[in-house]
């Protein structure tokens, strides 16, 4: 029978050096990371900030065409002003209305 | 051999050492010293930049169904910027940079701009769309920048401009509402500039509380106004028409939940497009609304005629004999048509507006408790969320002559701004009470919070009975007077009072044929849900505010009507129910 006995040799320098690689590795990874989040949070921001824009452009046509409906001159467009108004007495609704 | 180890590890620590102190000094200089630099530099090499963009809270209007539309928002583009020390072939530069951005710069001025040697960056054209800087961006012609920029935008241009305000530079460089609800809003609507670009260094050490609460988030947000779009672009529409057609020297006009104060519709012309600042005459930027006091004329009637029958020193059966014109303090006093009425009921002084009448109530009132009602009604301002608002003139409220008291029974001689009027005239719609009236109802924090603004101050001025006698006198004036009658609306009470005043000469007296119209009118009249006041400084060709302004009035009521569809609160027939 024989014991297998695995005898690695440690040096100091070498484990040093070994969690030094790790760190610098950890390091540029870290710094990776953060760039890339922060590249896309600028992007998302932007891309925000972009719909926000194309939102408020719809927004000012919206009131732009309220404006134009109300400013309409019906009589310019050749619709008749009513000879006579009369108001007719409204019938009593029910809750559903 | 193990001296020597030694040694080579001290050395190896020592170098970790100083490599770690390195890089913390370089990083304290790149990041803290140089930081503010570097970000600037970044954003003149990249089209995408971010340091220093203008951001700012959105103003919101509300539509009768809650819908939120965008009163002032950001938009975001490009600026374009040369630097002349690079820039080498100008023509075609300004070539291509006119392909893309037309309107932005003349000819002459680019060349001026290139020819500036000394300076390294010269803003060109500004506010390009998205599309449009891409474009050029990726002509990358040598010394021209391609910069993202964001701008204050105002979808509705026009619309409620003057209360919305302006944000531009006062103090110093920092962009700031300067007027309207931009200006008193600023602390929520302004960004304490947080930049894309992050301090990590500094983020590491400090702030660590904001993680978990940070106070900007509680403080800076969105505001939502109670203004309605459709309501504020008729009642505009329909203002600019009567200063149009009696070319008056200023109109405008207020709609206001009587029992809230809560503004949705307020509106004056002359006005301005907030987007297109550079040829806007300064006068107009701010609120008329609020910043200038007029004498209304007689709409201040059922002011005095509610404060007599509150004091009850009157009672709508009460009879006084009209004579036409009366003598006080050697000054003569009449009614519009100089004519006597005799013997008549106080609902007459209304229905008829007979300034001897409202001079009659004043002297039963008497100059004391007259002094206390116009004080405690007109003595303070509204407190509305609109900066620089006025006081009320009420000088001769200070008085001892009696013919001071009648002049200002019927609106002459006391001058108040018209955002007060409407506030004083709803608390006869409101039961007697008067409210605080206001355009901001929330405010949308950026925590998420929404916080409703705080206008429950009310200040009960007059009796319900009082208030409800005085309705039924300006119910008549719609049913019985206005338009001969014809104004009626079967299934709808309205009460209304028009009003007009000789204006004043500059010189202590009045201009014969110089006036200012006003009118006011709530519906439905024992349950109000709207209150309009409308006025036309200086109208030509009318003497009469039922002449100018009536239409216009009875225009918003039916469109009122239409658009919230207002039950009918009379005239109605009950049908009798069965099954079938």
């Amino acid at each position: 029978m024989h014991n297998f006995h695995f005898q690695i040799q440690y040096s100091p320098t070498a484990i040093c050096s070994g969690i030094i690689a790790v760190l610098v590795i950890t390091y540029i990874g870290l710094i990776a990371v953060i760039m890339s989040y922060a590249t896309l949070t600028i992007e998302f921001s932007q891309s925000v900030r972009n719909d926000e824009s194309a939102v408020a452009a719809l927004e000012g046509q919206y009131l732009s065409m309220i404006s134009q409906i109300t400013n309409t001159n019906y009589a310019e467009d050749e619709y008749a002003v009513p000879i006579a108004k009369i108001f007719v007495s409204a019938k009593s609704t029910t809750a559903l209305r | 051999m193990r001296a020597q180890f030694r040694t080579r590890i001290r050395l190896v620590l020592a170098f970790i050492v100083l490599v770690t102190v390195f890089i913390i000094i370089r990083l304290y200089f790149v990041q803290i010293v140089d930081g503010q630099e570097y970000a600037q530099k970044a954003d003149r090499q990249f089209s995408s930049g971010g340091s220093g963009l203008f951001d700012r809270g959105s103003i919101y209007f509300t539509r009768k169904d809650g819908t939120l539309i965008s009163a002032a928002t950001i938009q975001t583009g490009f600026l374009v910027a040369i630097n002349p020390q690079i820039l080498q072939n100008t023509e075609s530069a300004y070539s291509a940079i006119n392909a893309i951005a037309s309107s932005s710069i003349s000819h002459d001025a680019f060349l001026i701009a290139a020819a500036k040697k000394s300076q390294i960056y010269i803003e060109v054209a500004h506010h390009l769309s998205d599309s449009d800087g891409q474009a050029l961006s990726a002509l990358r012609i040598p010394g021209i920048q391609v910069l993202r920029e964001q701008w204050r935008y105002y979808p509705g241009s026009v619309l409620a401009s003057q209360s919305i305000g302006i944000v531009s530079y006062g103090f110093g460089d920092v962009l700031a509402g300067q007027t309207g609800l931009e200006a008193s809003y600023d602390g929520v609507l302004s960004r304490s500039g947080d930049s894309l670009y992050k301090n990590f260094f500094t983020e590491l050490f400090s702030n660590v509380g904001n993680l978990l609460v940070s106070p900007k988030d509680a403080r800076e947000g969105d505001i939502v106004t109670t203004i309605e779009p459709e309501v504020q672009t008729r009642l505009e529409s329909d203002i600019a028409k009567v200063n149009e057609k009696y070319v008056s020297k200023e109109s405008g006009g207020i709609i206001m939940d009587p029992a809230t104060g809560a503004i949705i519709a307020i509106a004056n012309f002359p006005s301005y497009d907030s987007n297109v600042l550079q040829f806007v005459d300064p006068t107009v930027l701010g609120n008329p609304l609020v910043e200038h006091v007029h004498e209304f004329g007689s709409i201040m009637k059922p002011i005095t005629m509610t404060s007599a029958l509150d004091a009850g020193v009157i009672t709508p059966e009460t009879t006084y004999n009209d004579t036409g014109c009366i003598t006080v303090n050697n000054a003569t006093i009449c009614n519009w048509d100089l004519k006597p009425r005799g013997v008549i009921p106080m609902k007459q002084v209304i229905v008829q507006s007979l300034n001897t009448g409202a001079a009659w109530i004043a002297t039963q009132l008497g100059q004391d408790k007259f002094r206390e009602y116009f004080t405690k009604i007109f003595g303070q301002k509204t407190g509305i969320d609109i900066k620089n608002e006025s006081s009320a003139l009420l000088g001769n409220l200070s008085t001892t002559q009696q013919v001071n008291f009648d002049n200002m029974s019927f609106g002459q001689g006391i001058s108040v701004t018209p955002i007060q009027m409407i506030r004083a005239l709803g608390a006869i719609a409101n039961g007697g009470v008067m409210v605080e009236p206001h355009l901001v109802s929330t405010v949308r924090l950026n925590s998420g919070i929404e916080r409703s603004v705080d206008w429950n101050e009310k200040i009960p001025v007059f009796s319900p009975t009082a208030v409800r006698e005085t309705t039924e006198m300006m119910t008549a004036v719609v049913d019985e007077k206005l338009e001969g009658g014809k104004a009626i609306i079967p299934t709808m009470s309205v009460a209304a009072k028009t009003g007009t005043a000789q204006l004043t000469d500059g010189h202590g007296g009045y201009y014969k044929d110089r006036f200012f119209h006003s009118f006011v009118g709530f519906f439905p009249s024992y349950n109000p849900k709207f209150i309009i006041l409308l006025y036309t400084n200086d109208p030509h060709g009318v003497q009469y505010a039922s002449e100018t302004l009536d239409s216009t009035f009875l225009d918003l009521v039916h469109f009122l009507i239409d658009y919230y569809a207002v039950p009918p609160d009379r005239g109605v027939t009950t049908a009798s129910t069965g099954s079938g």
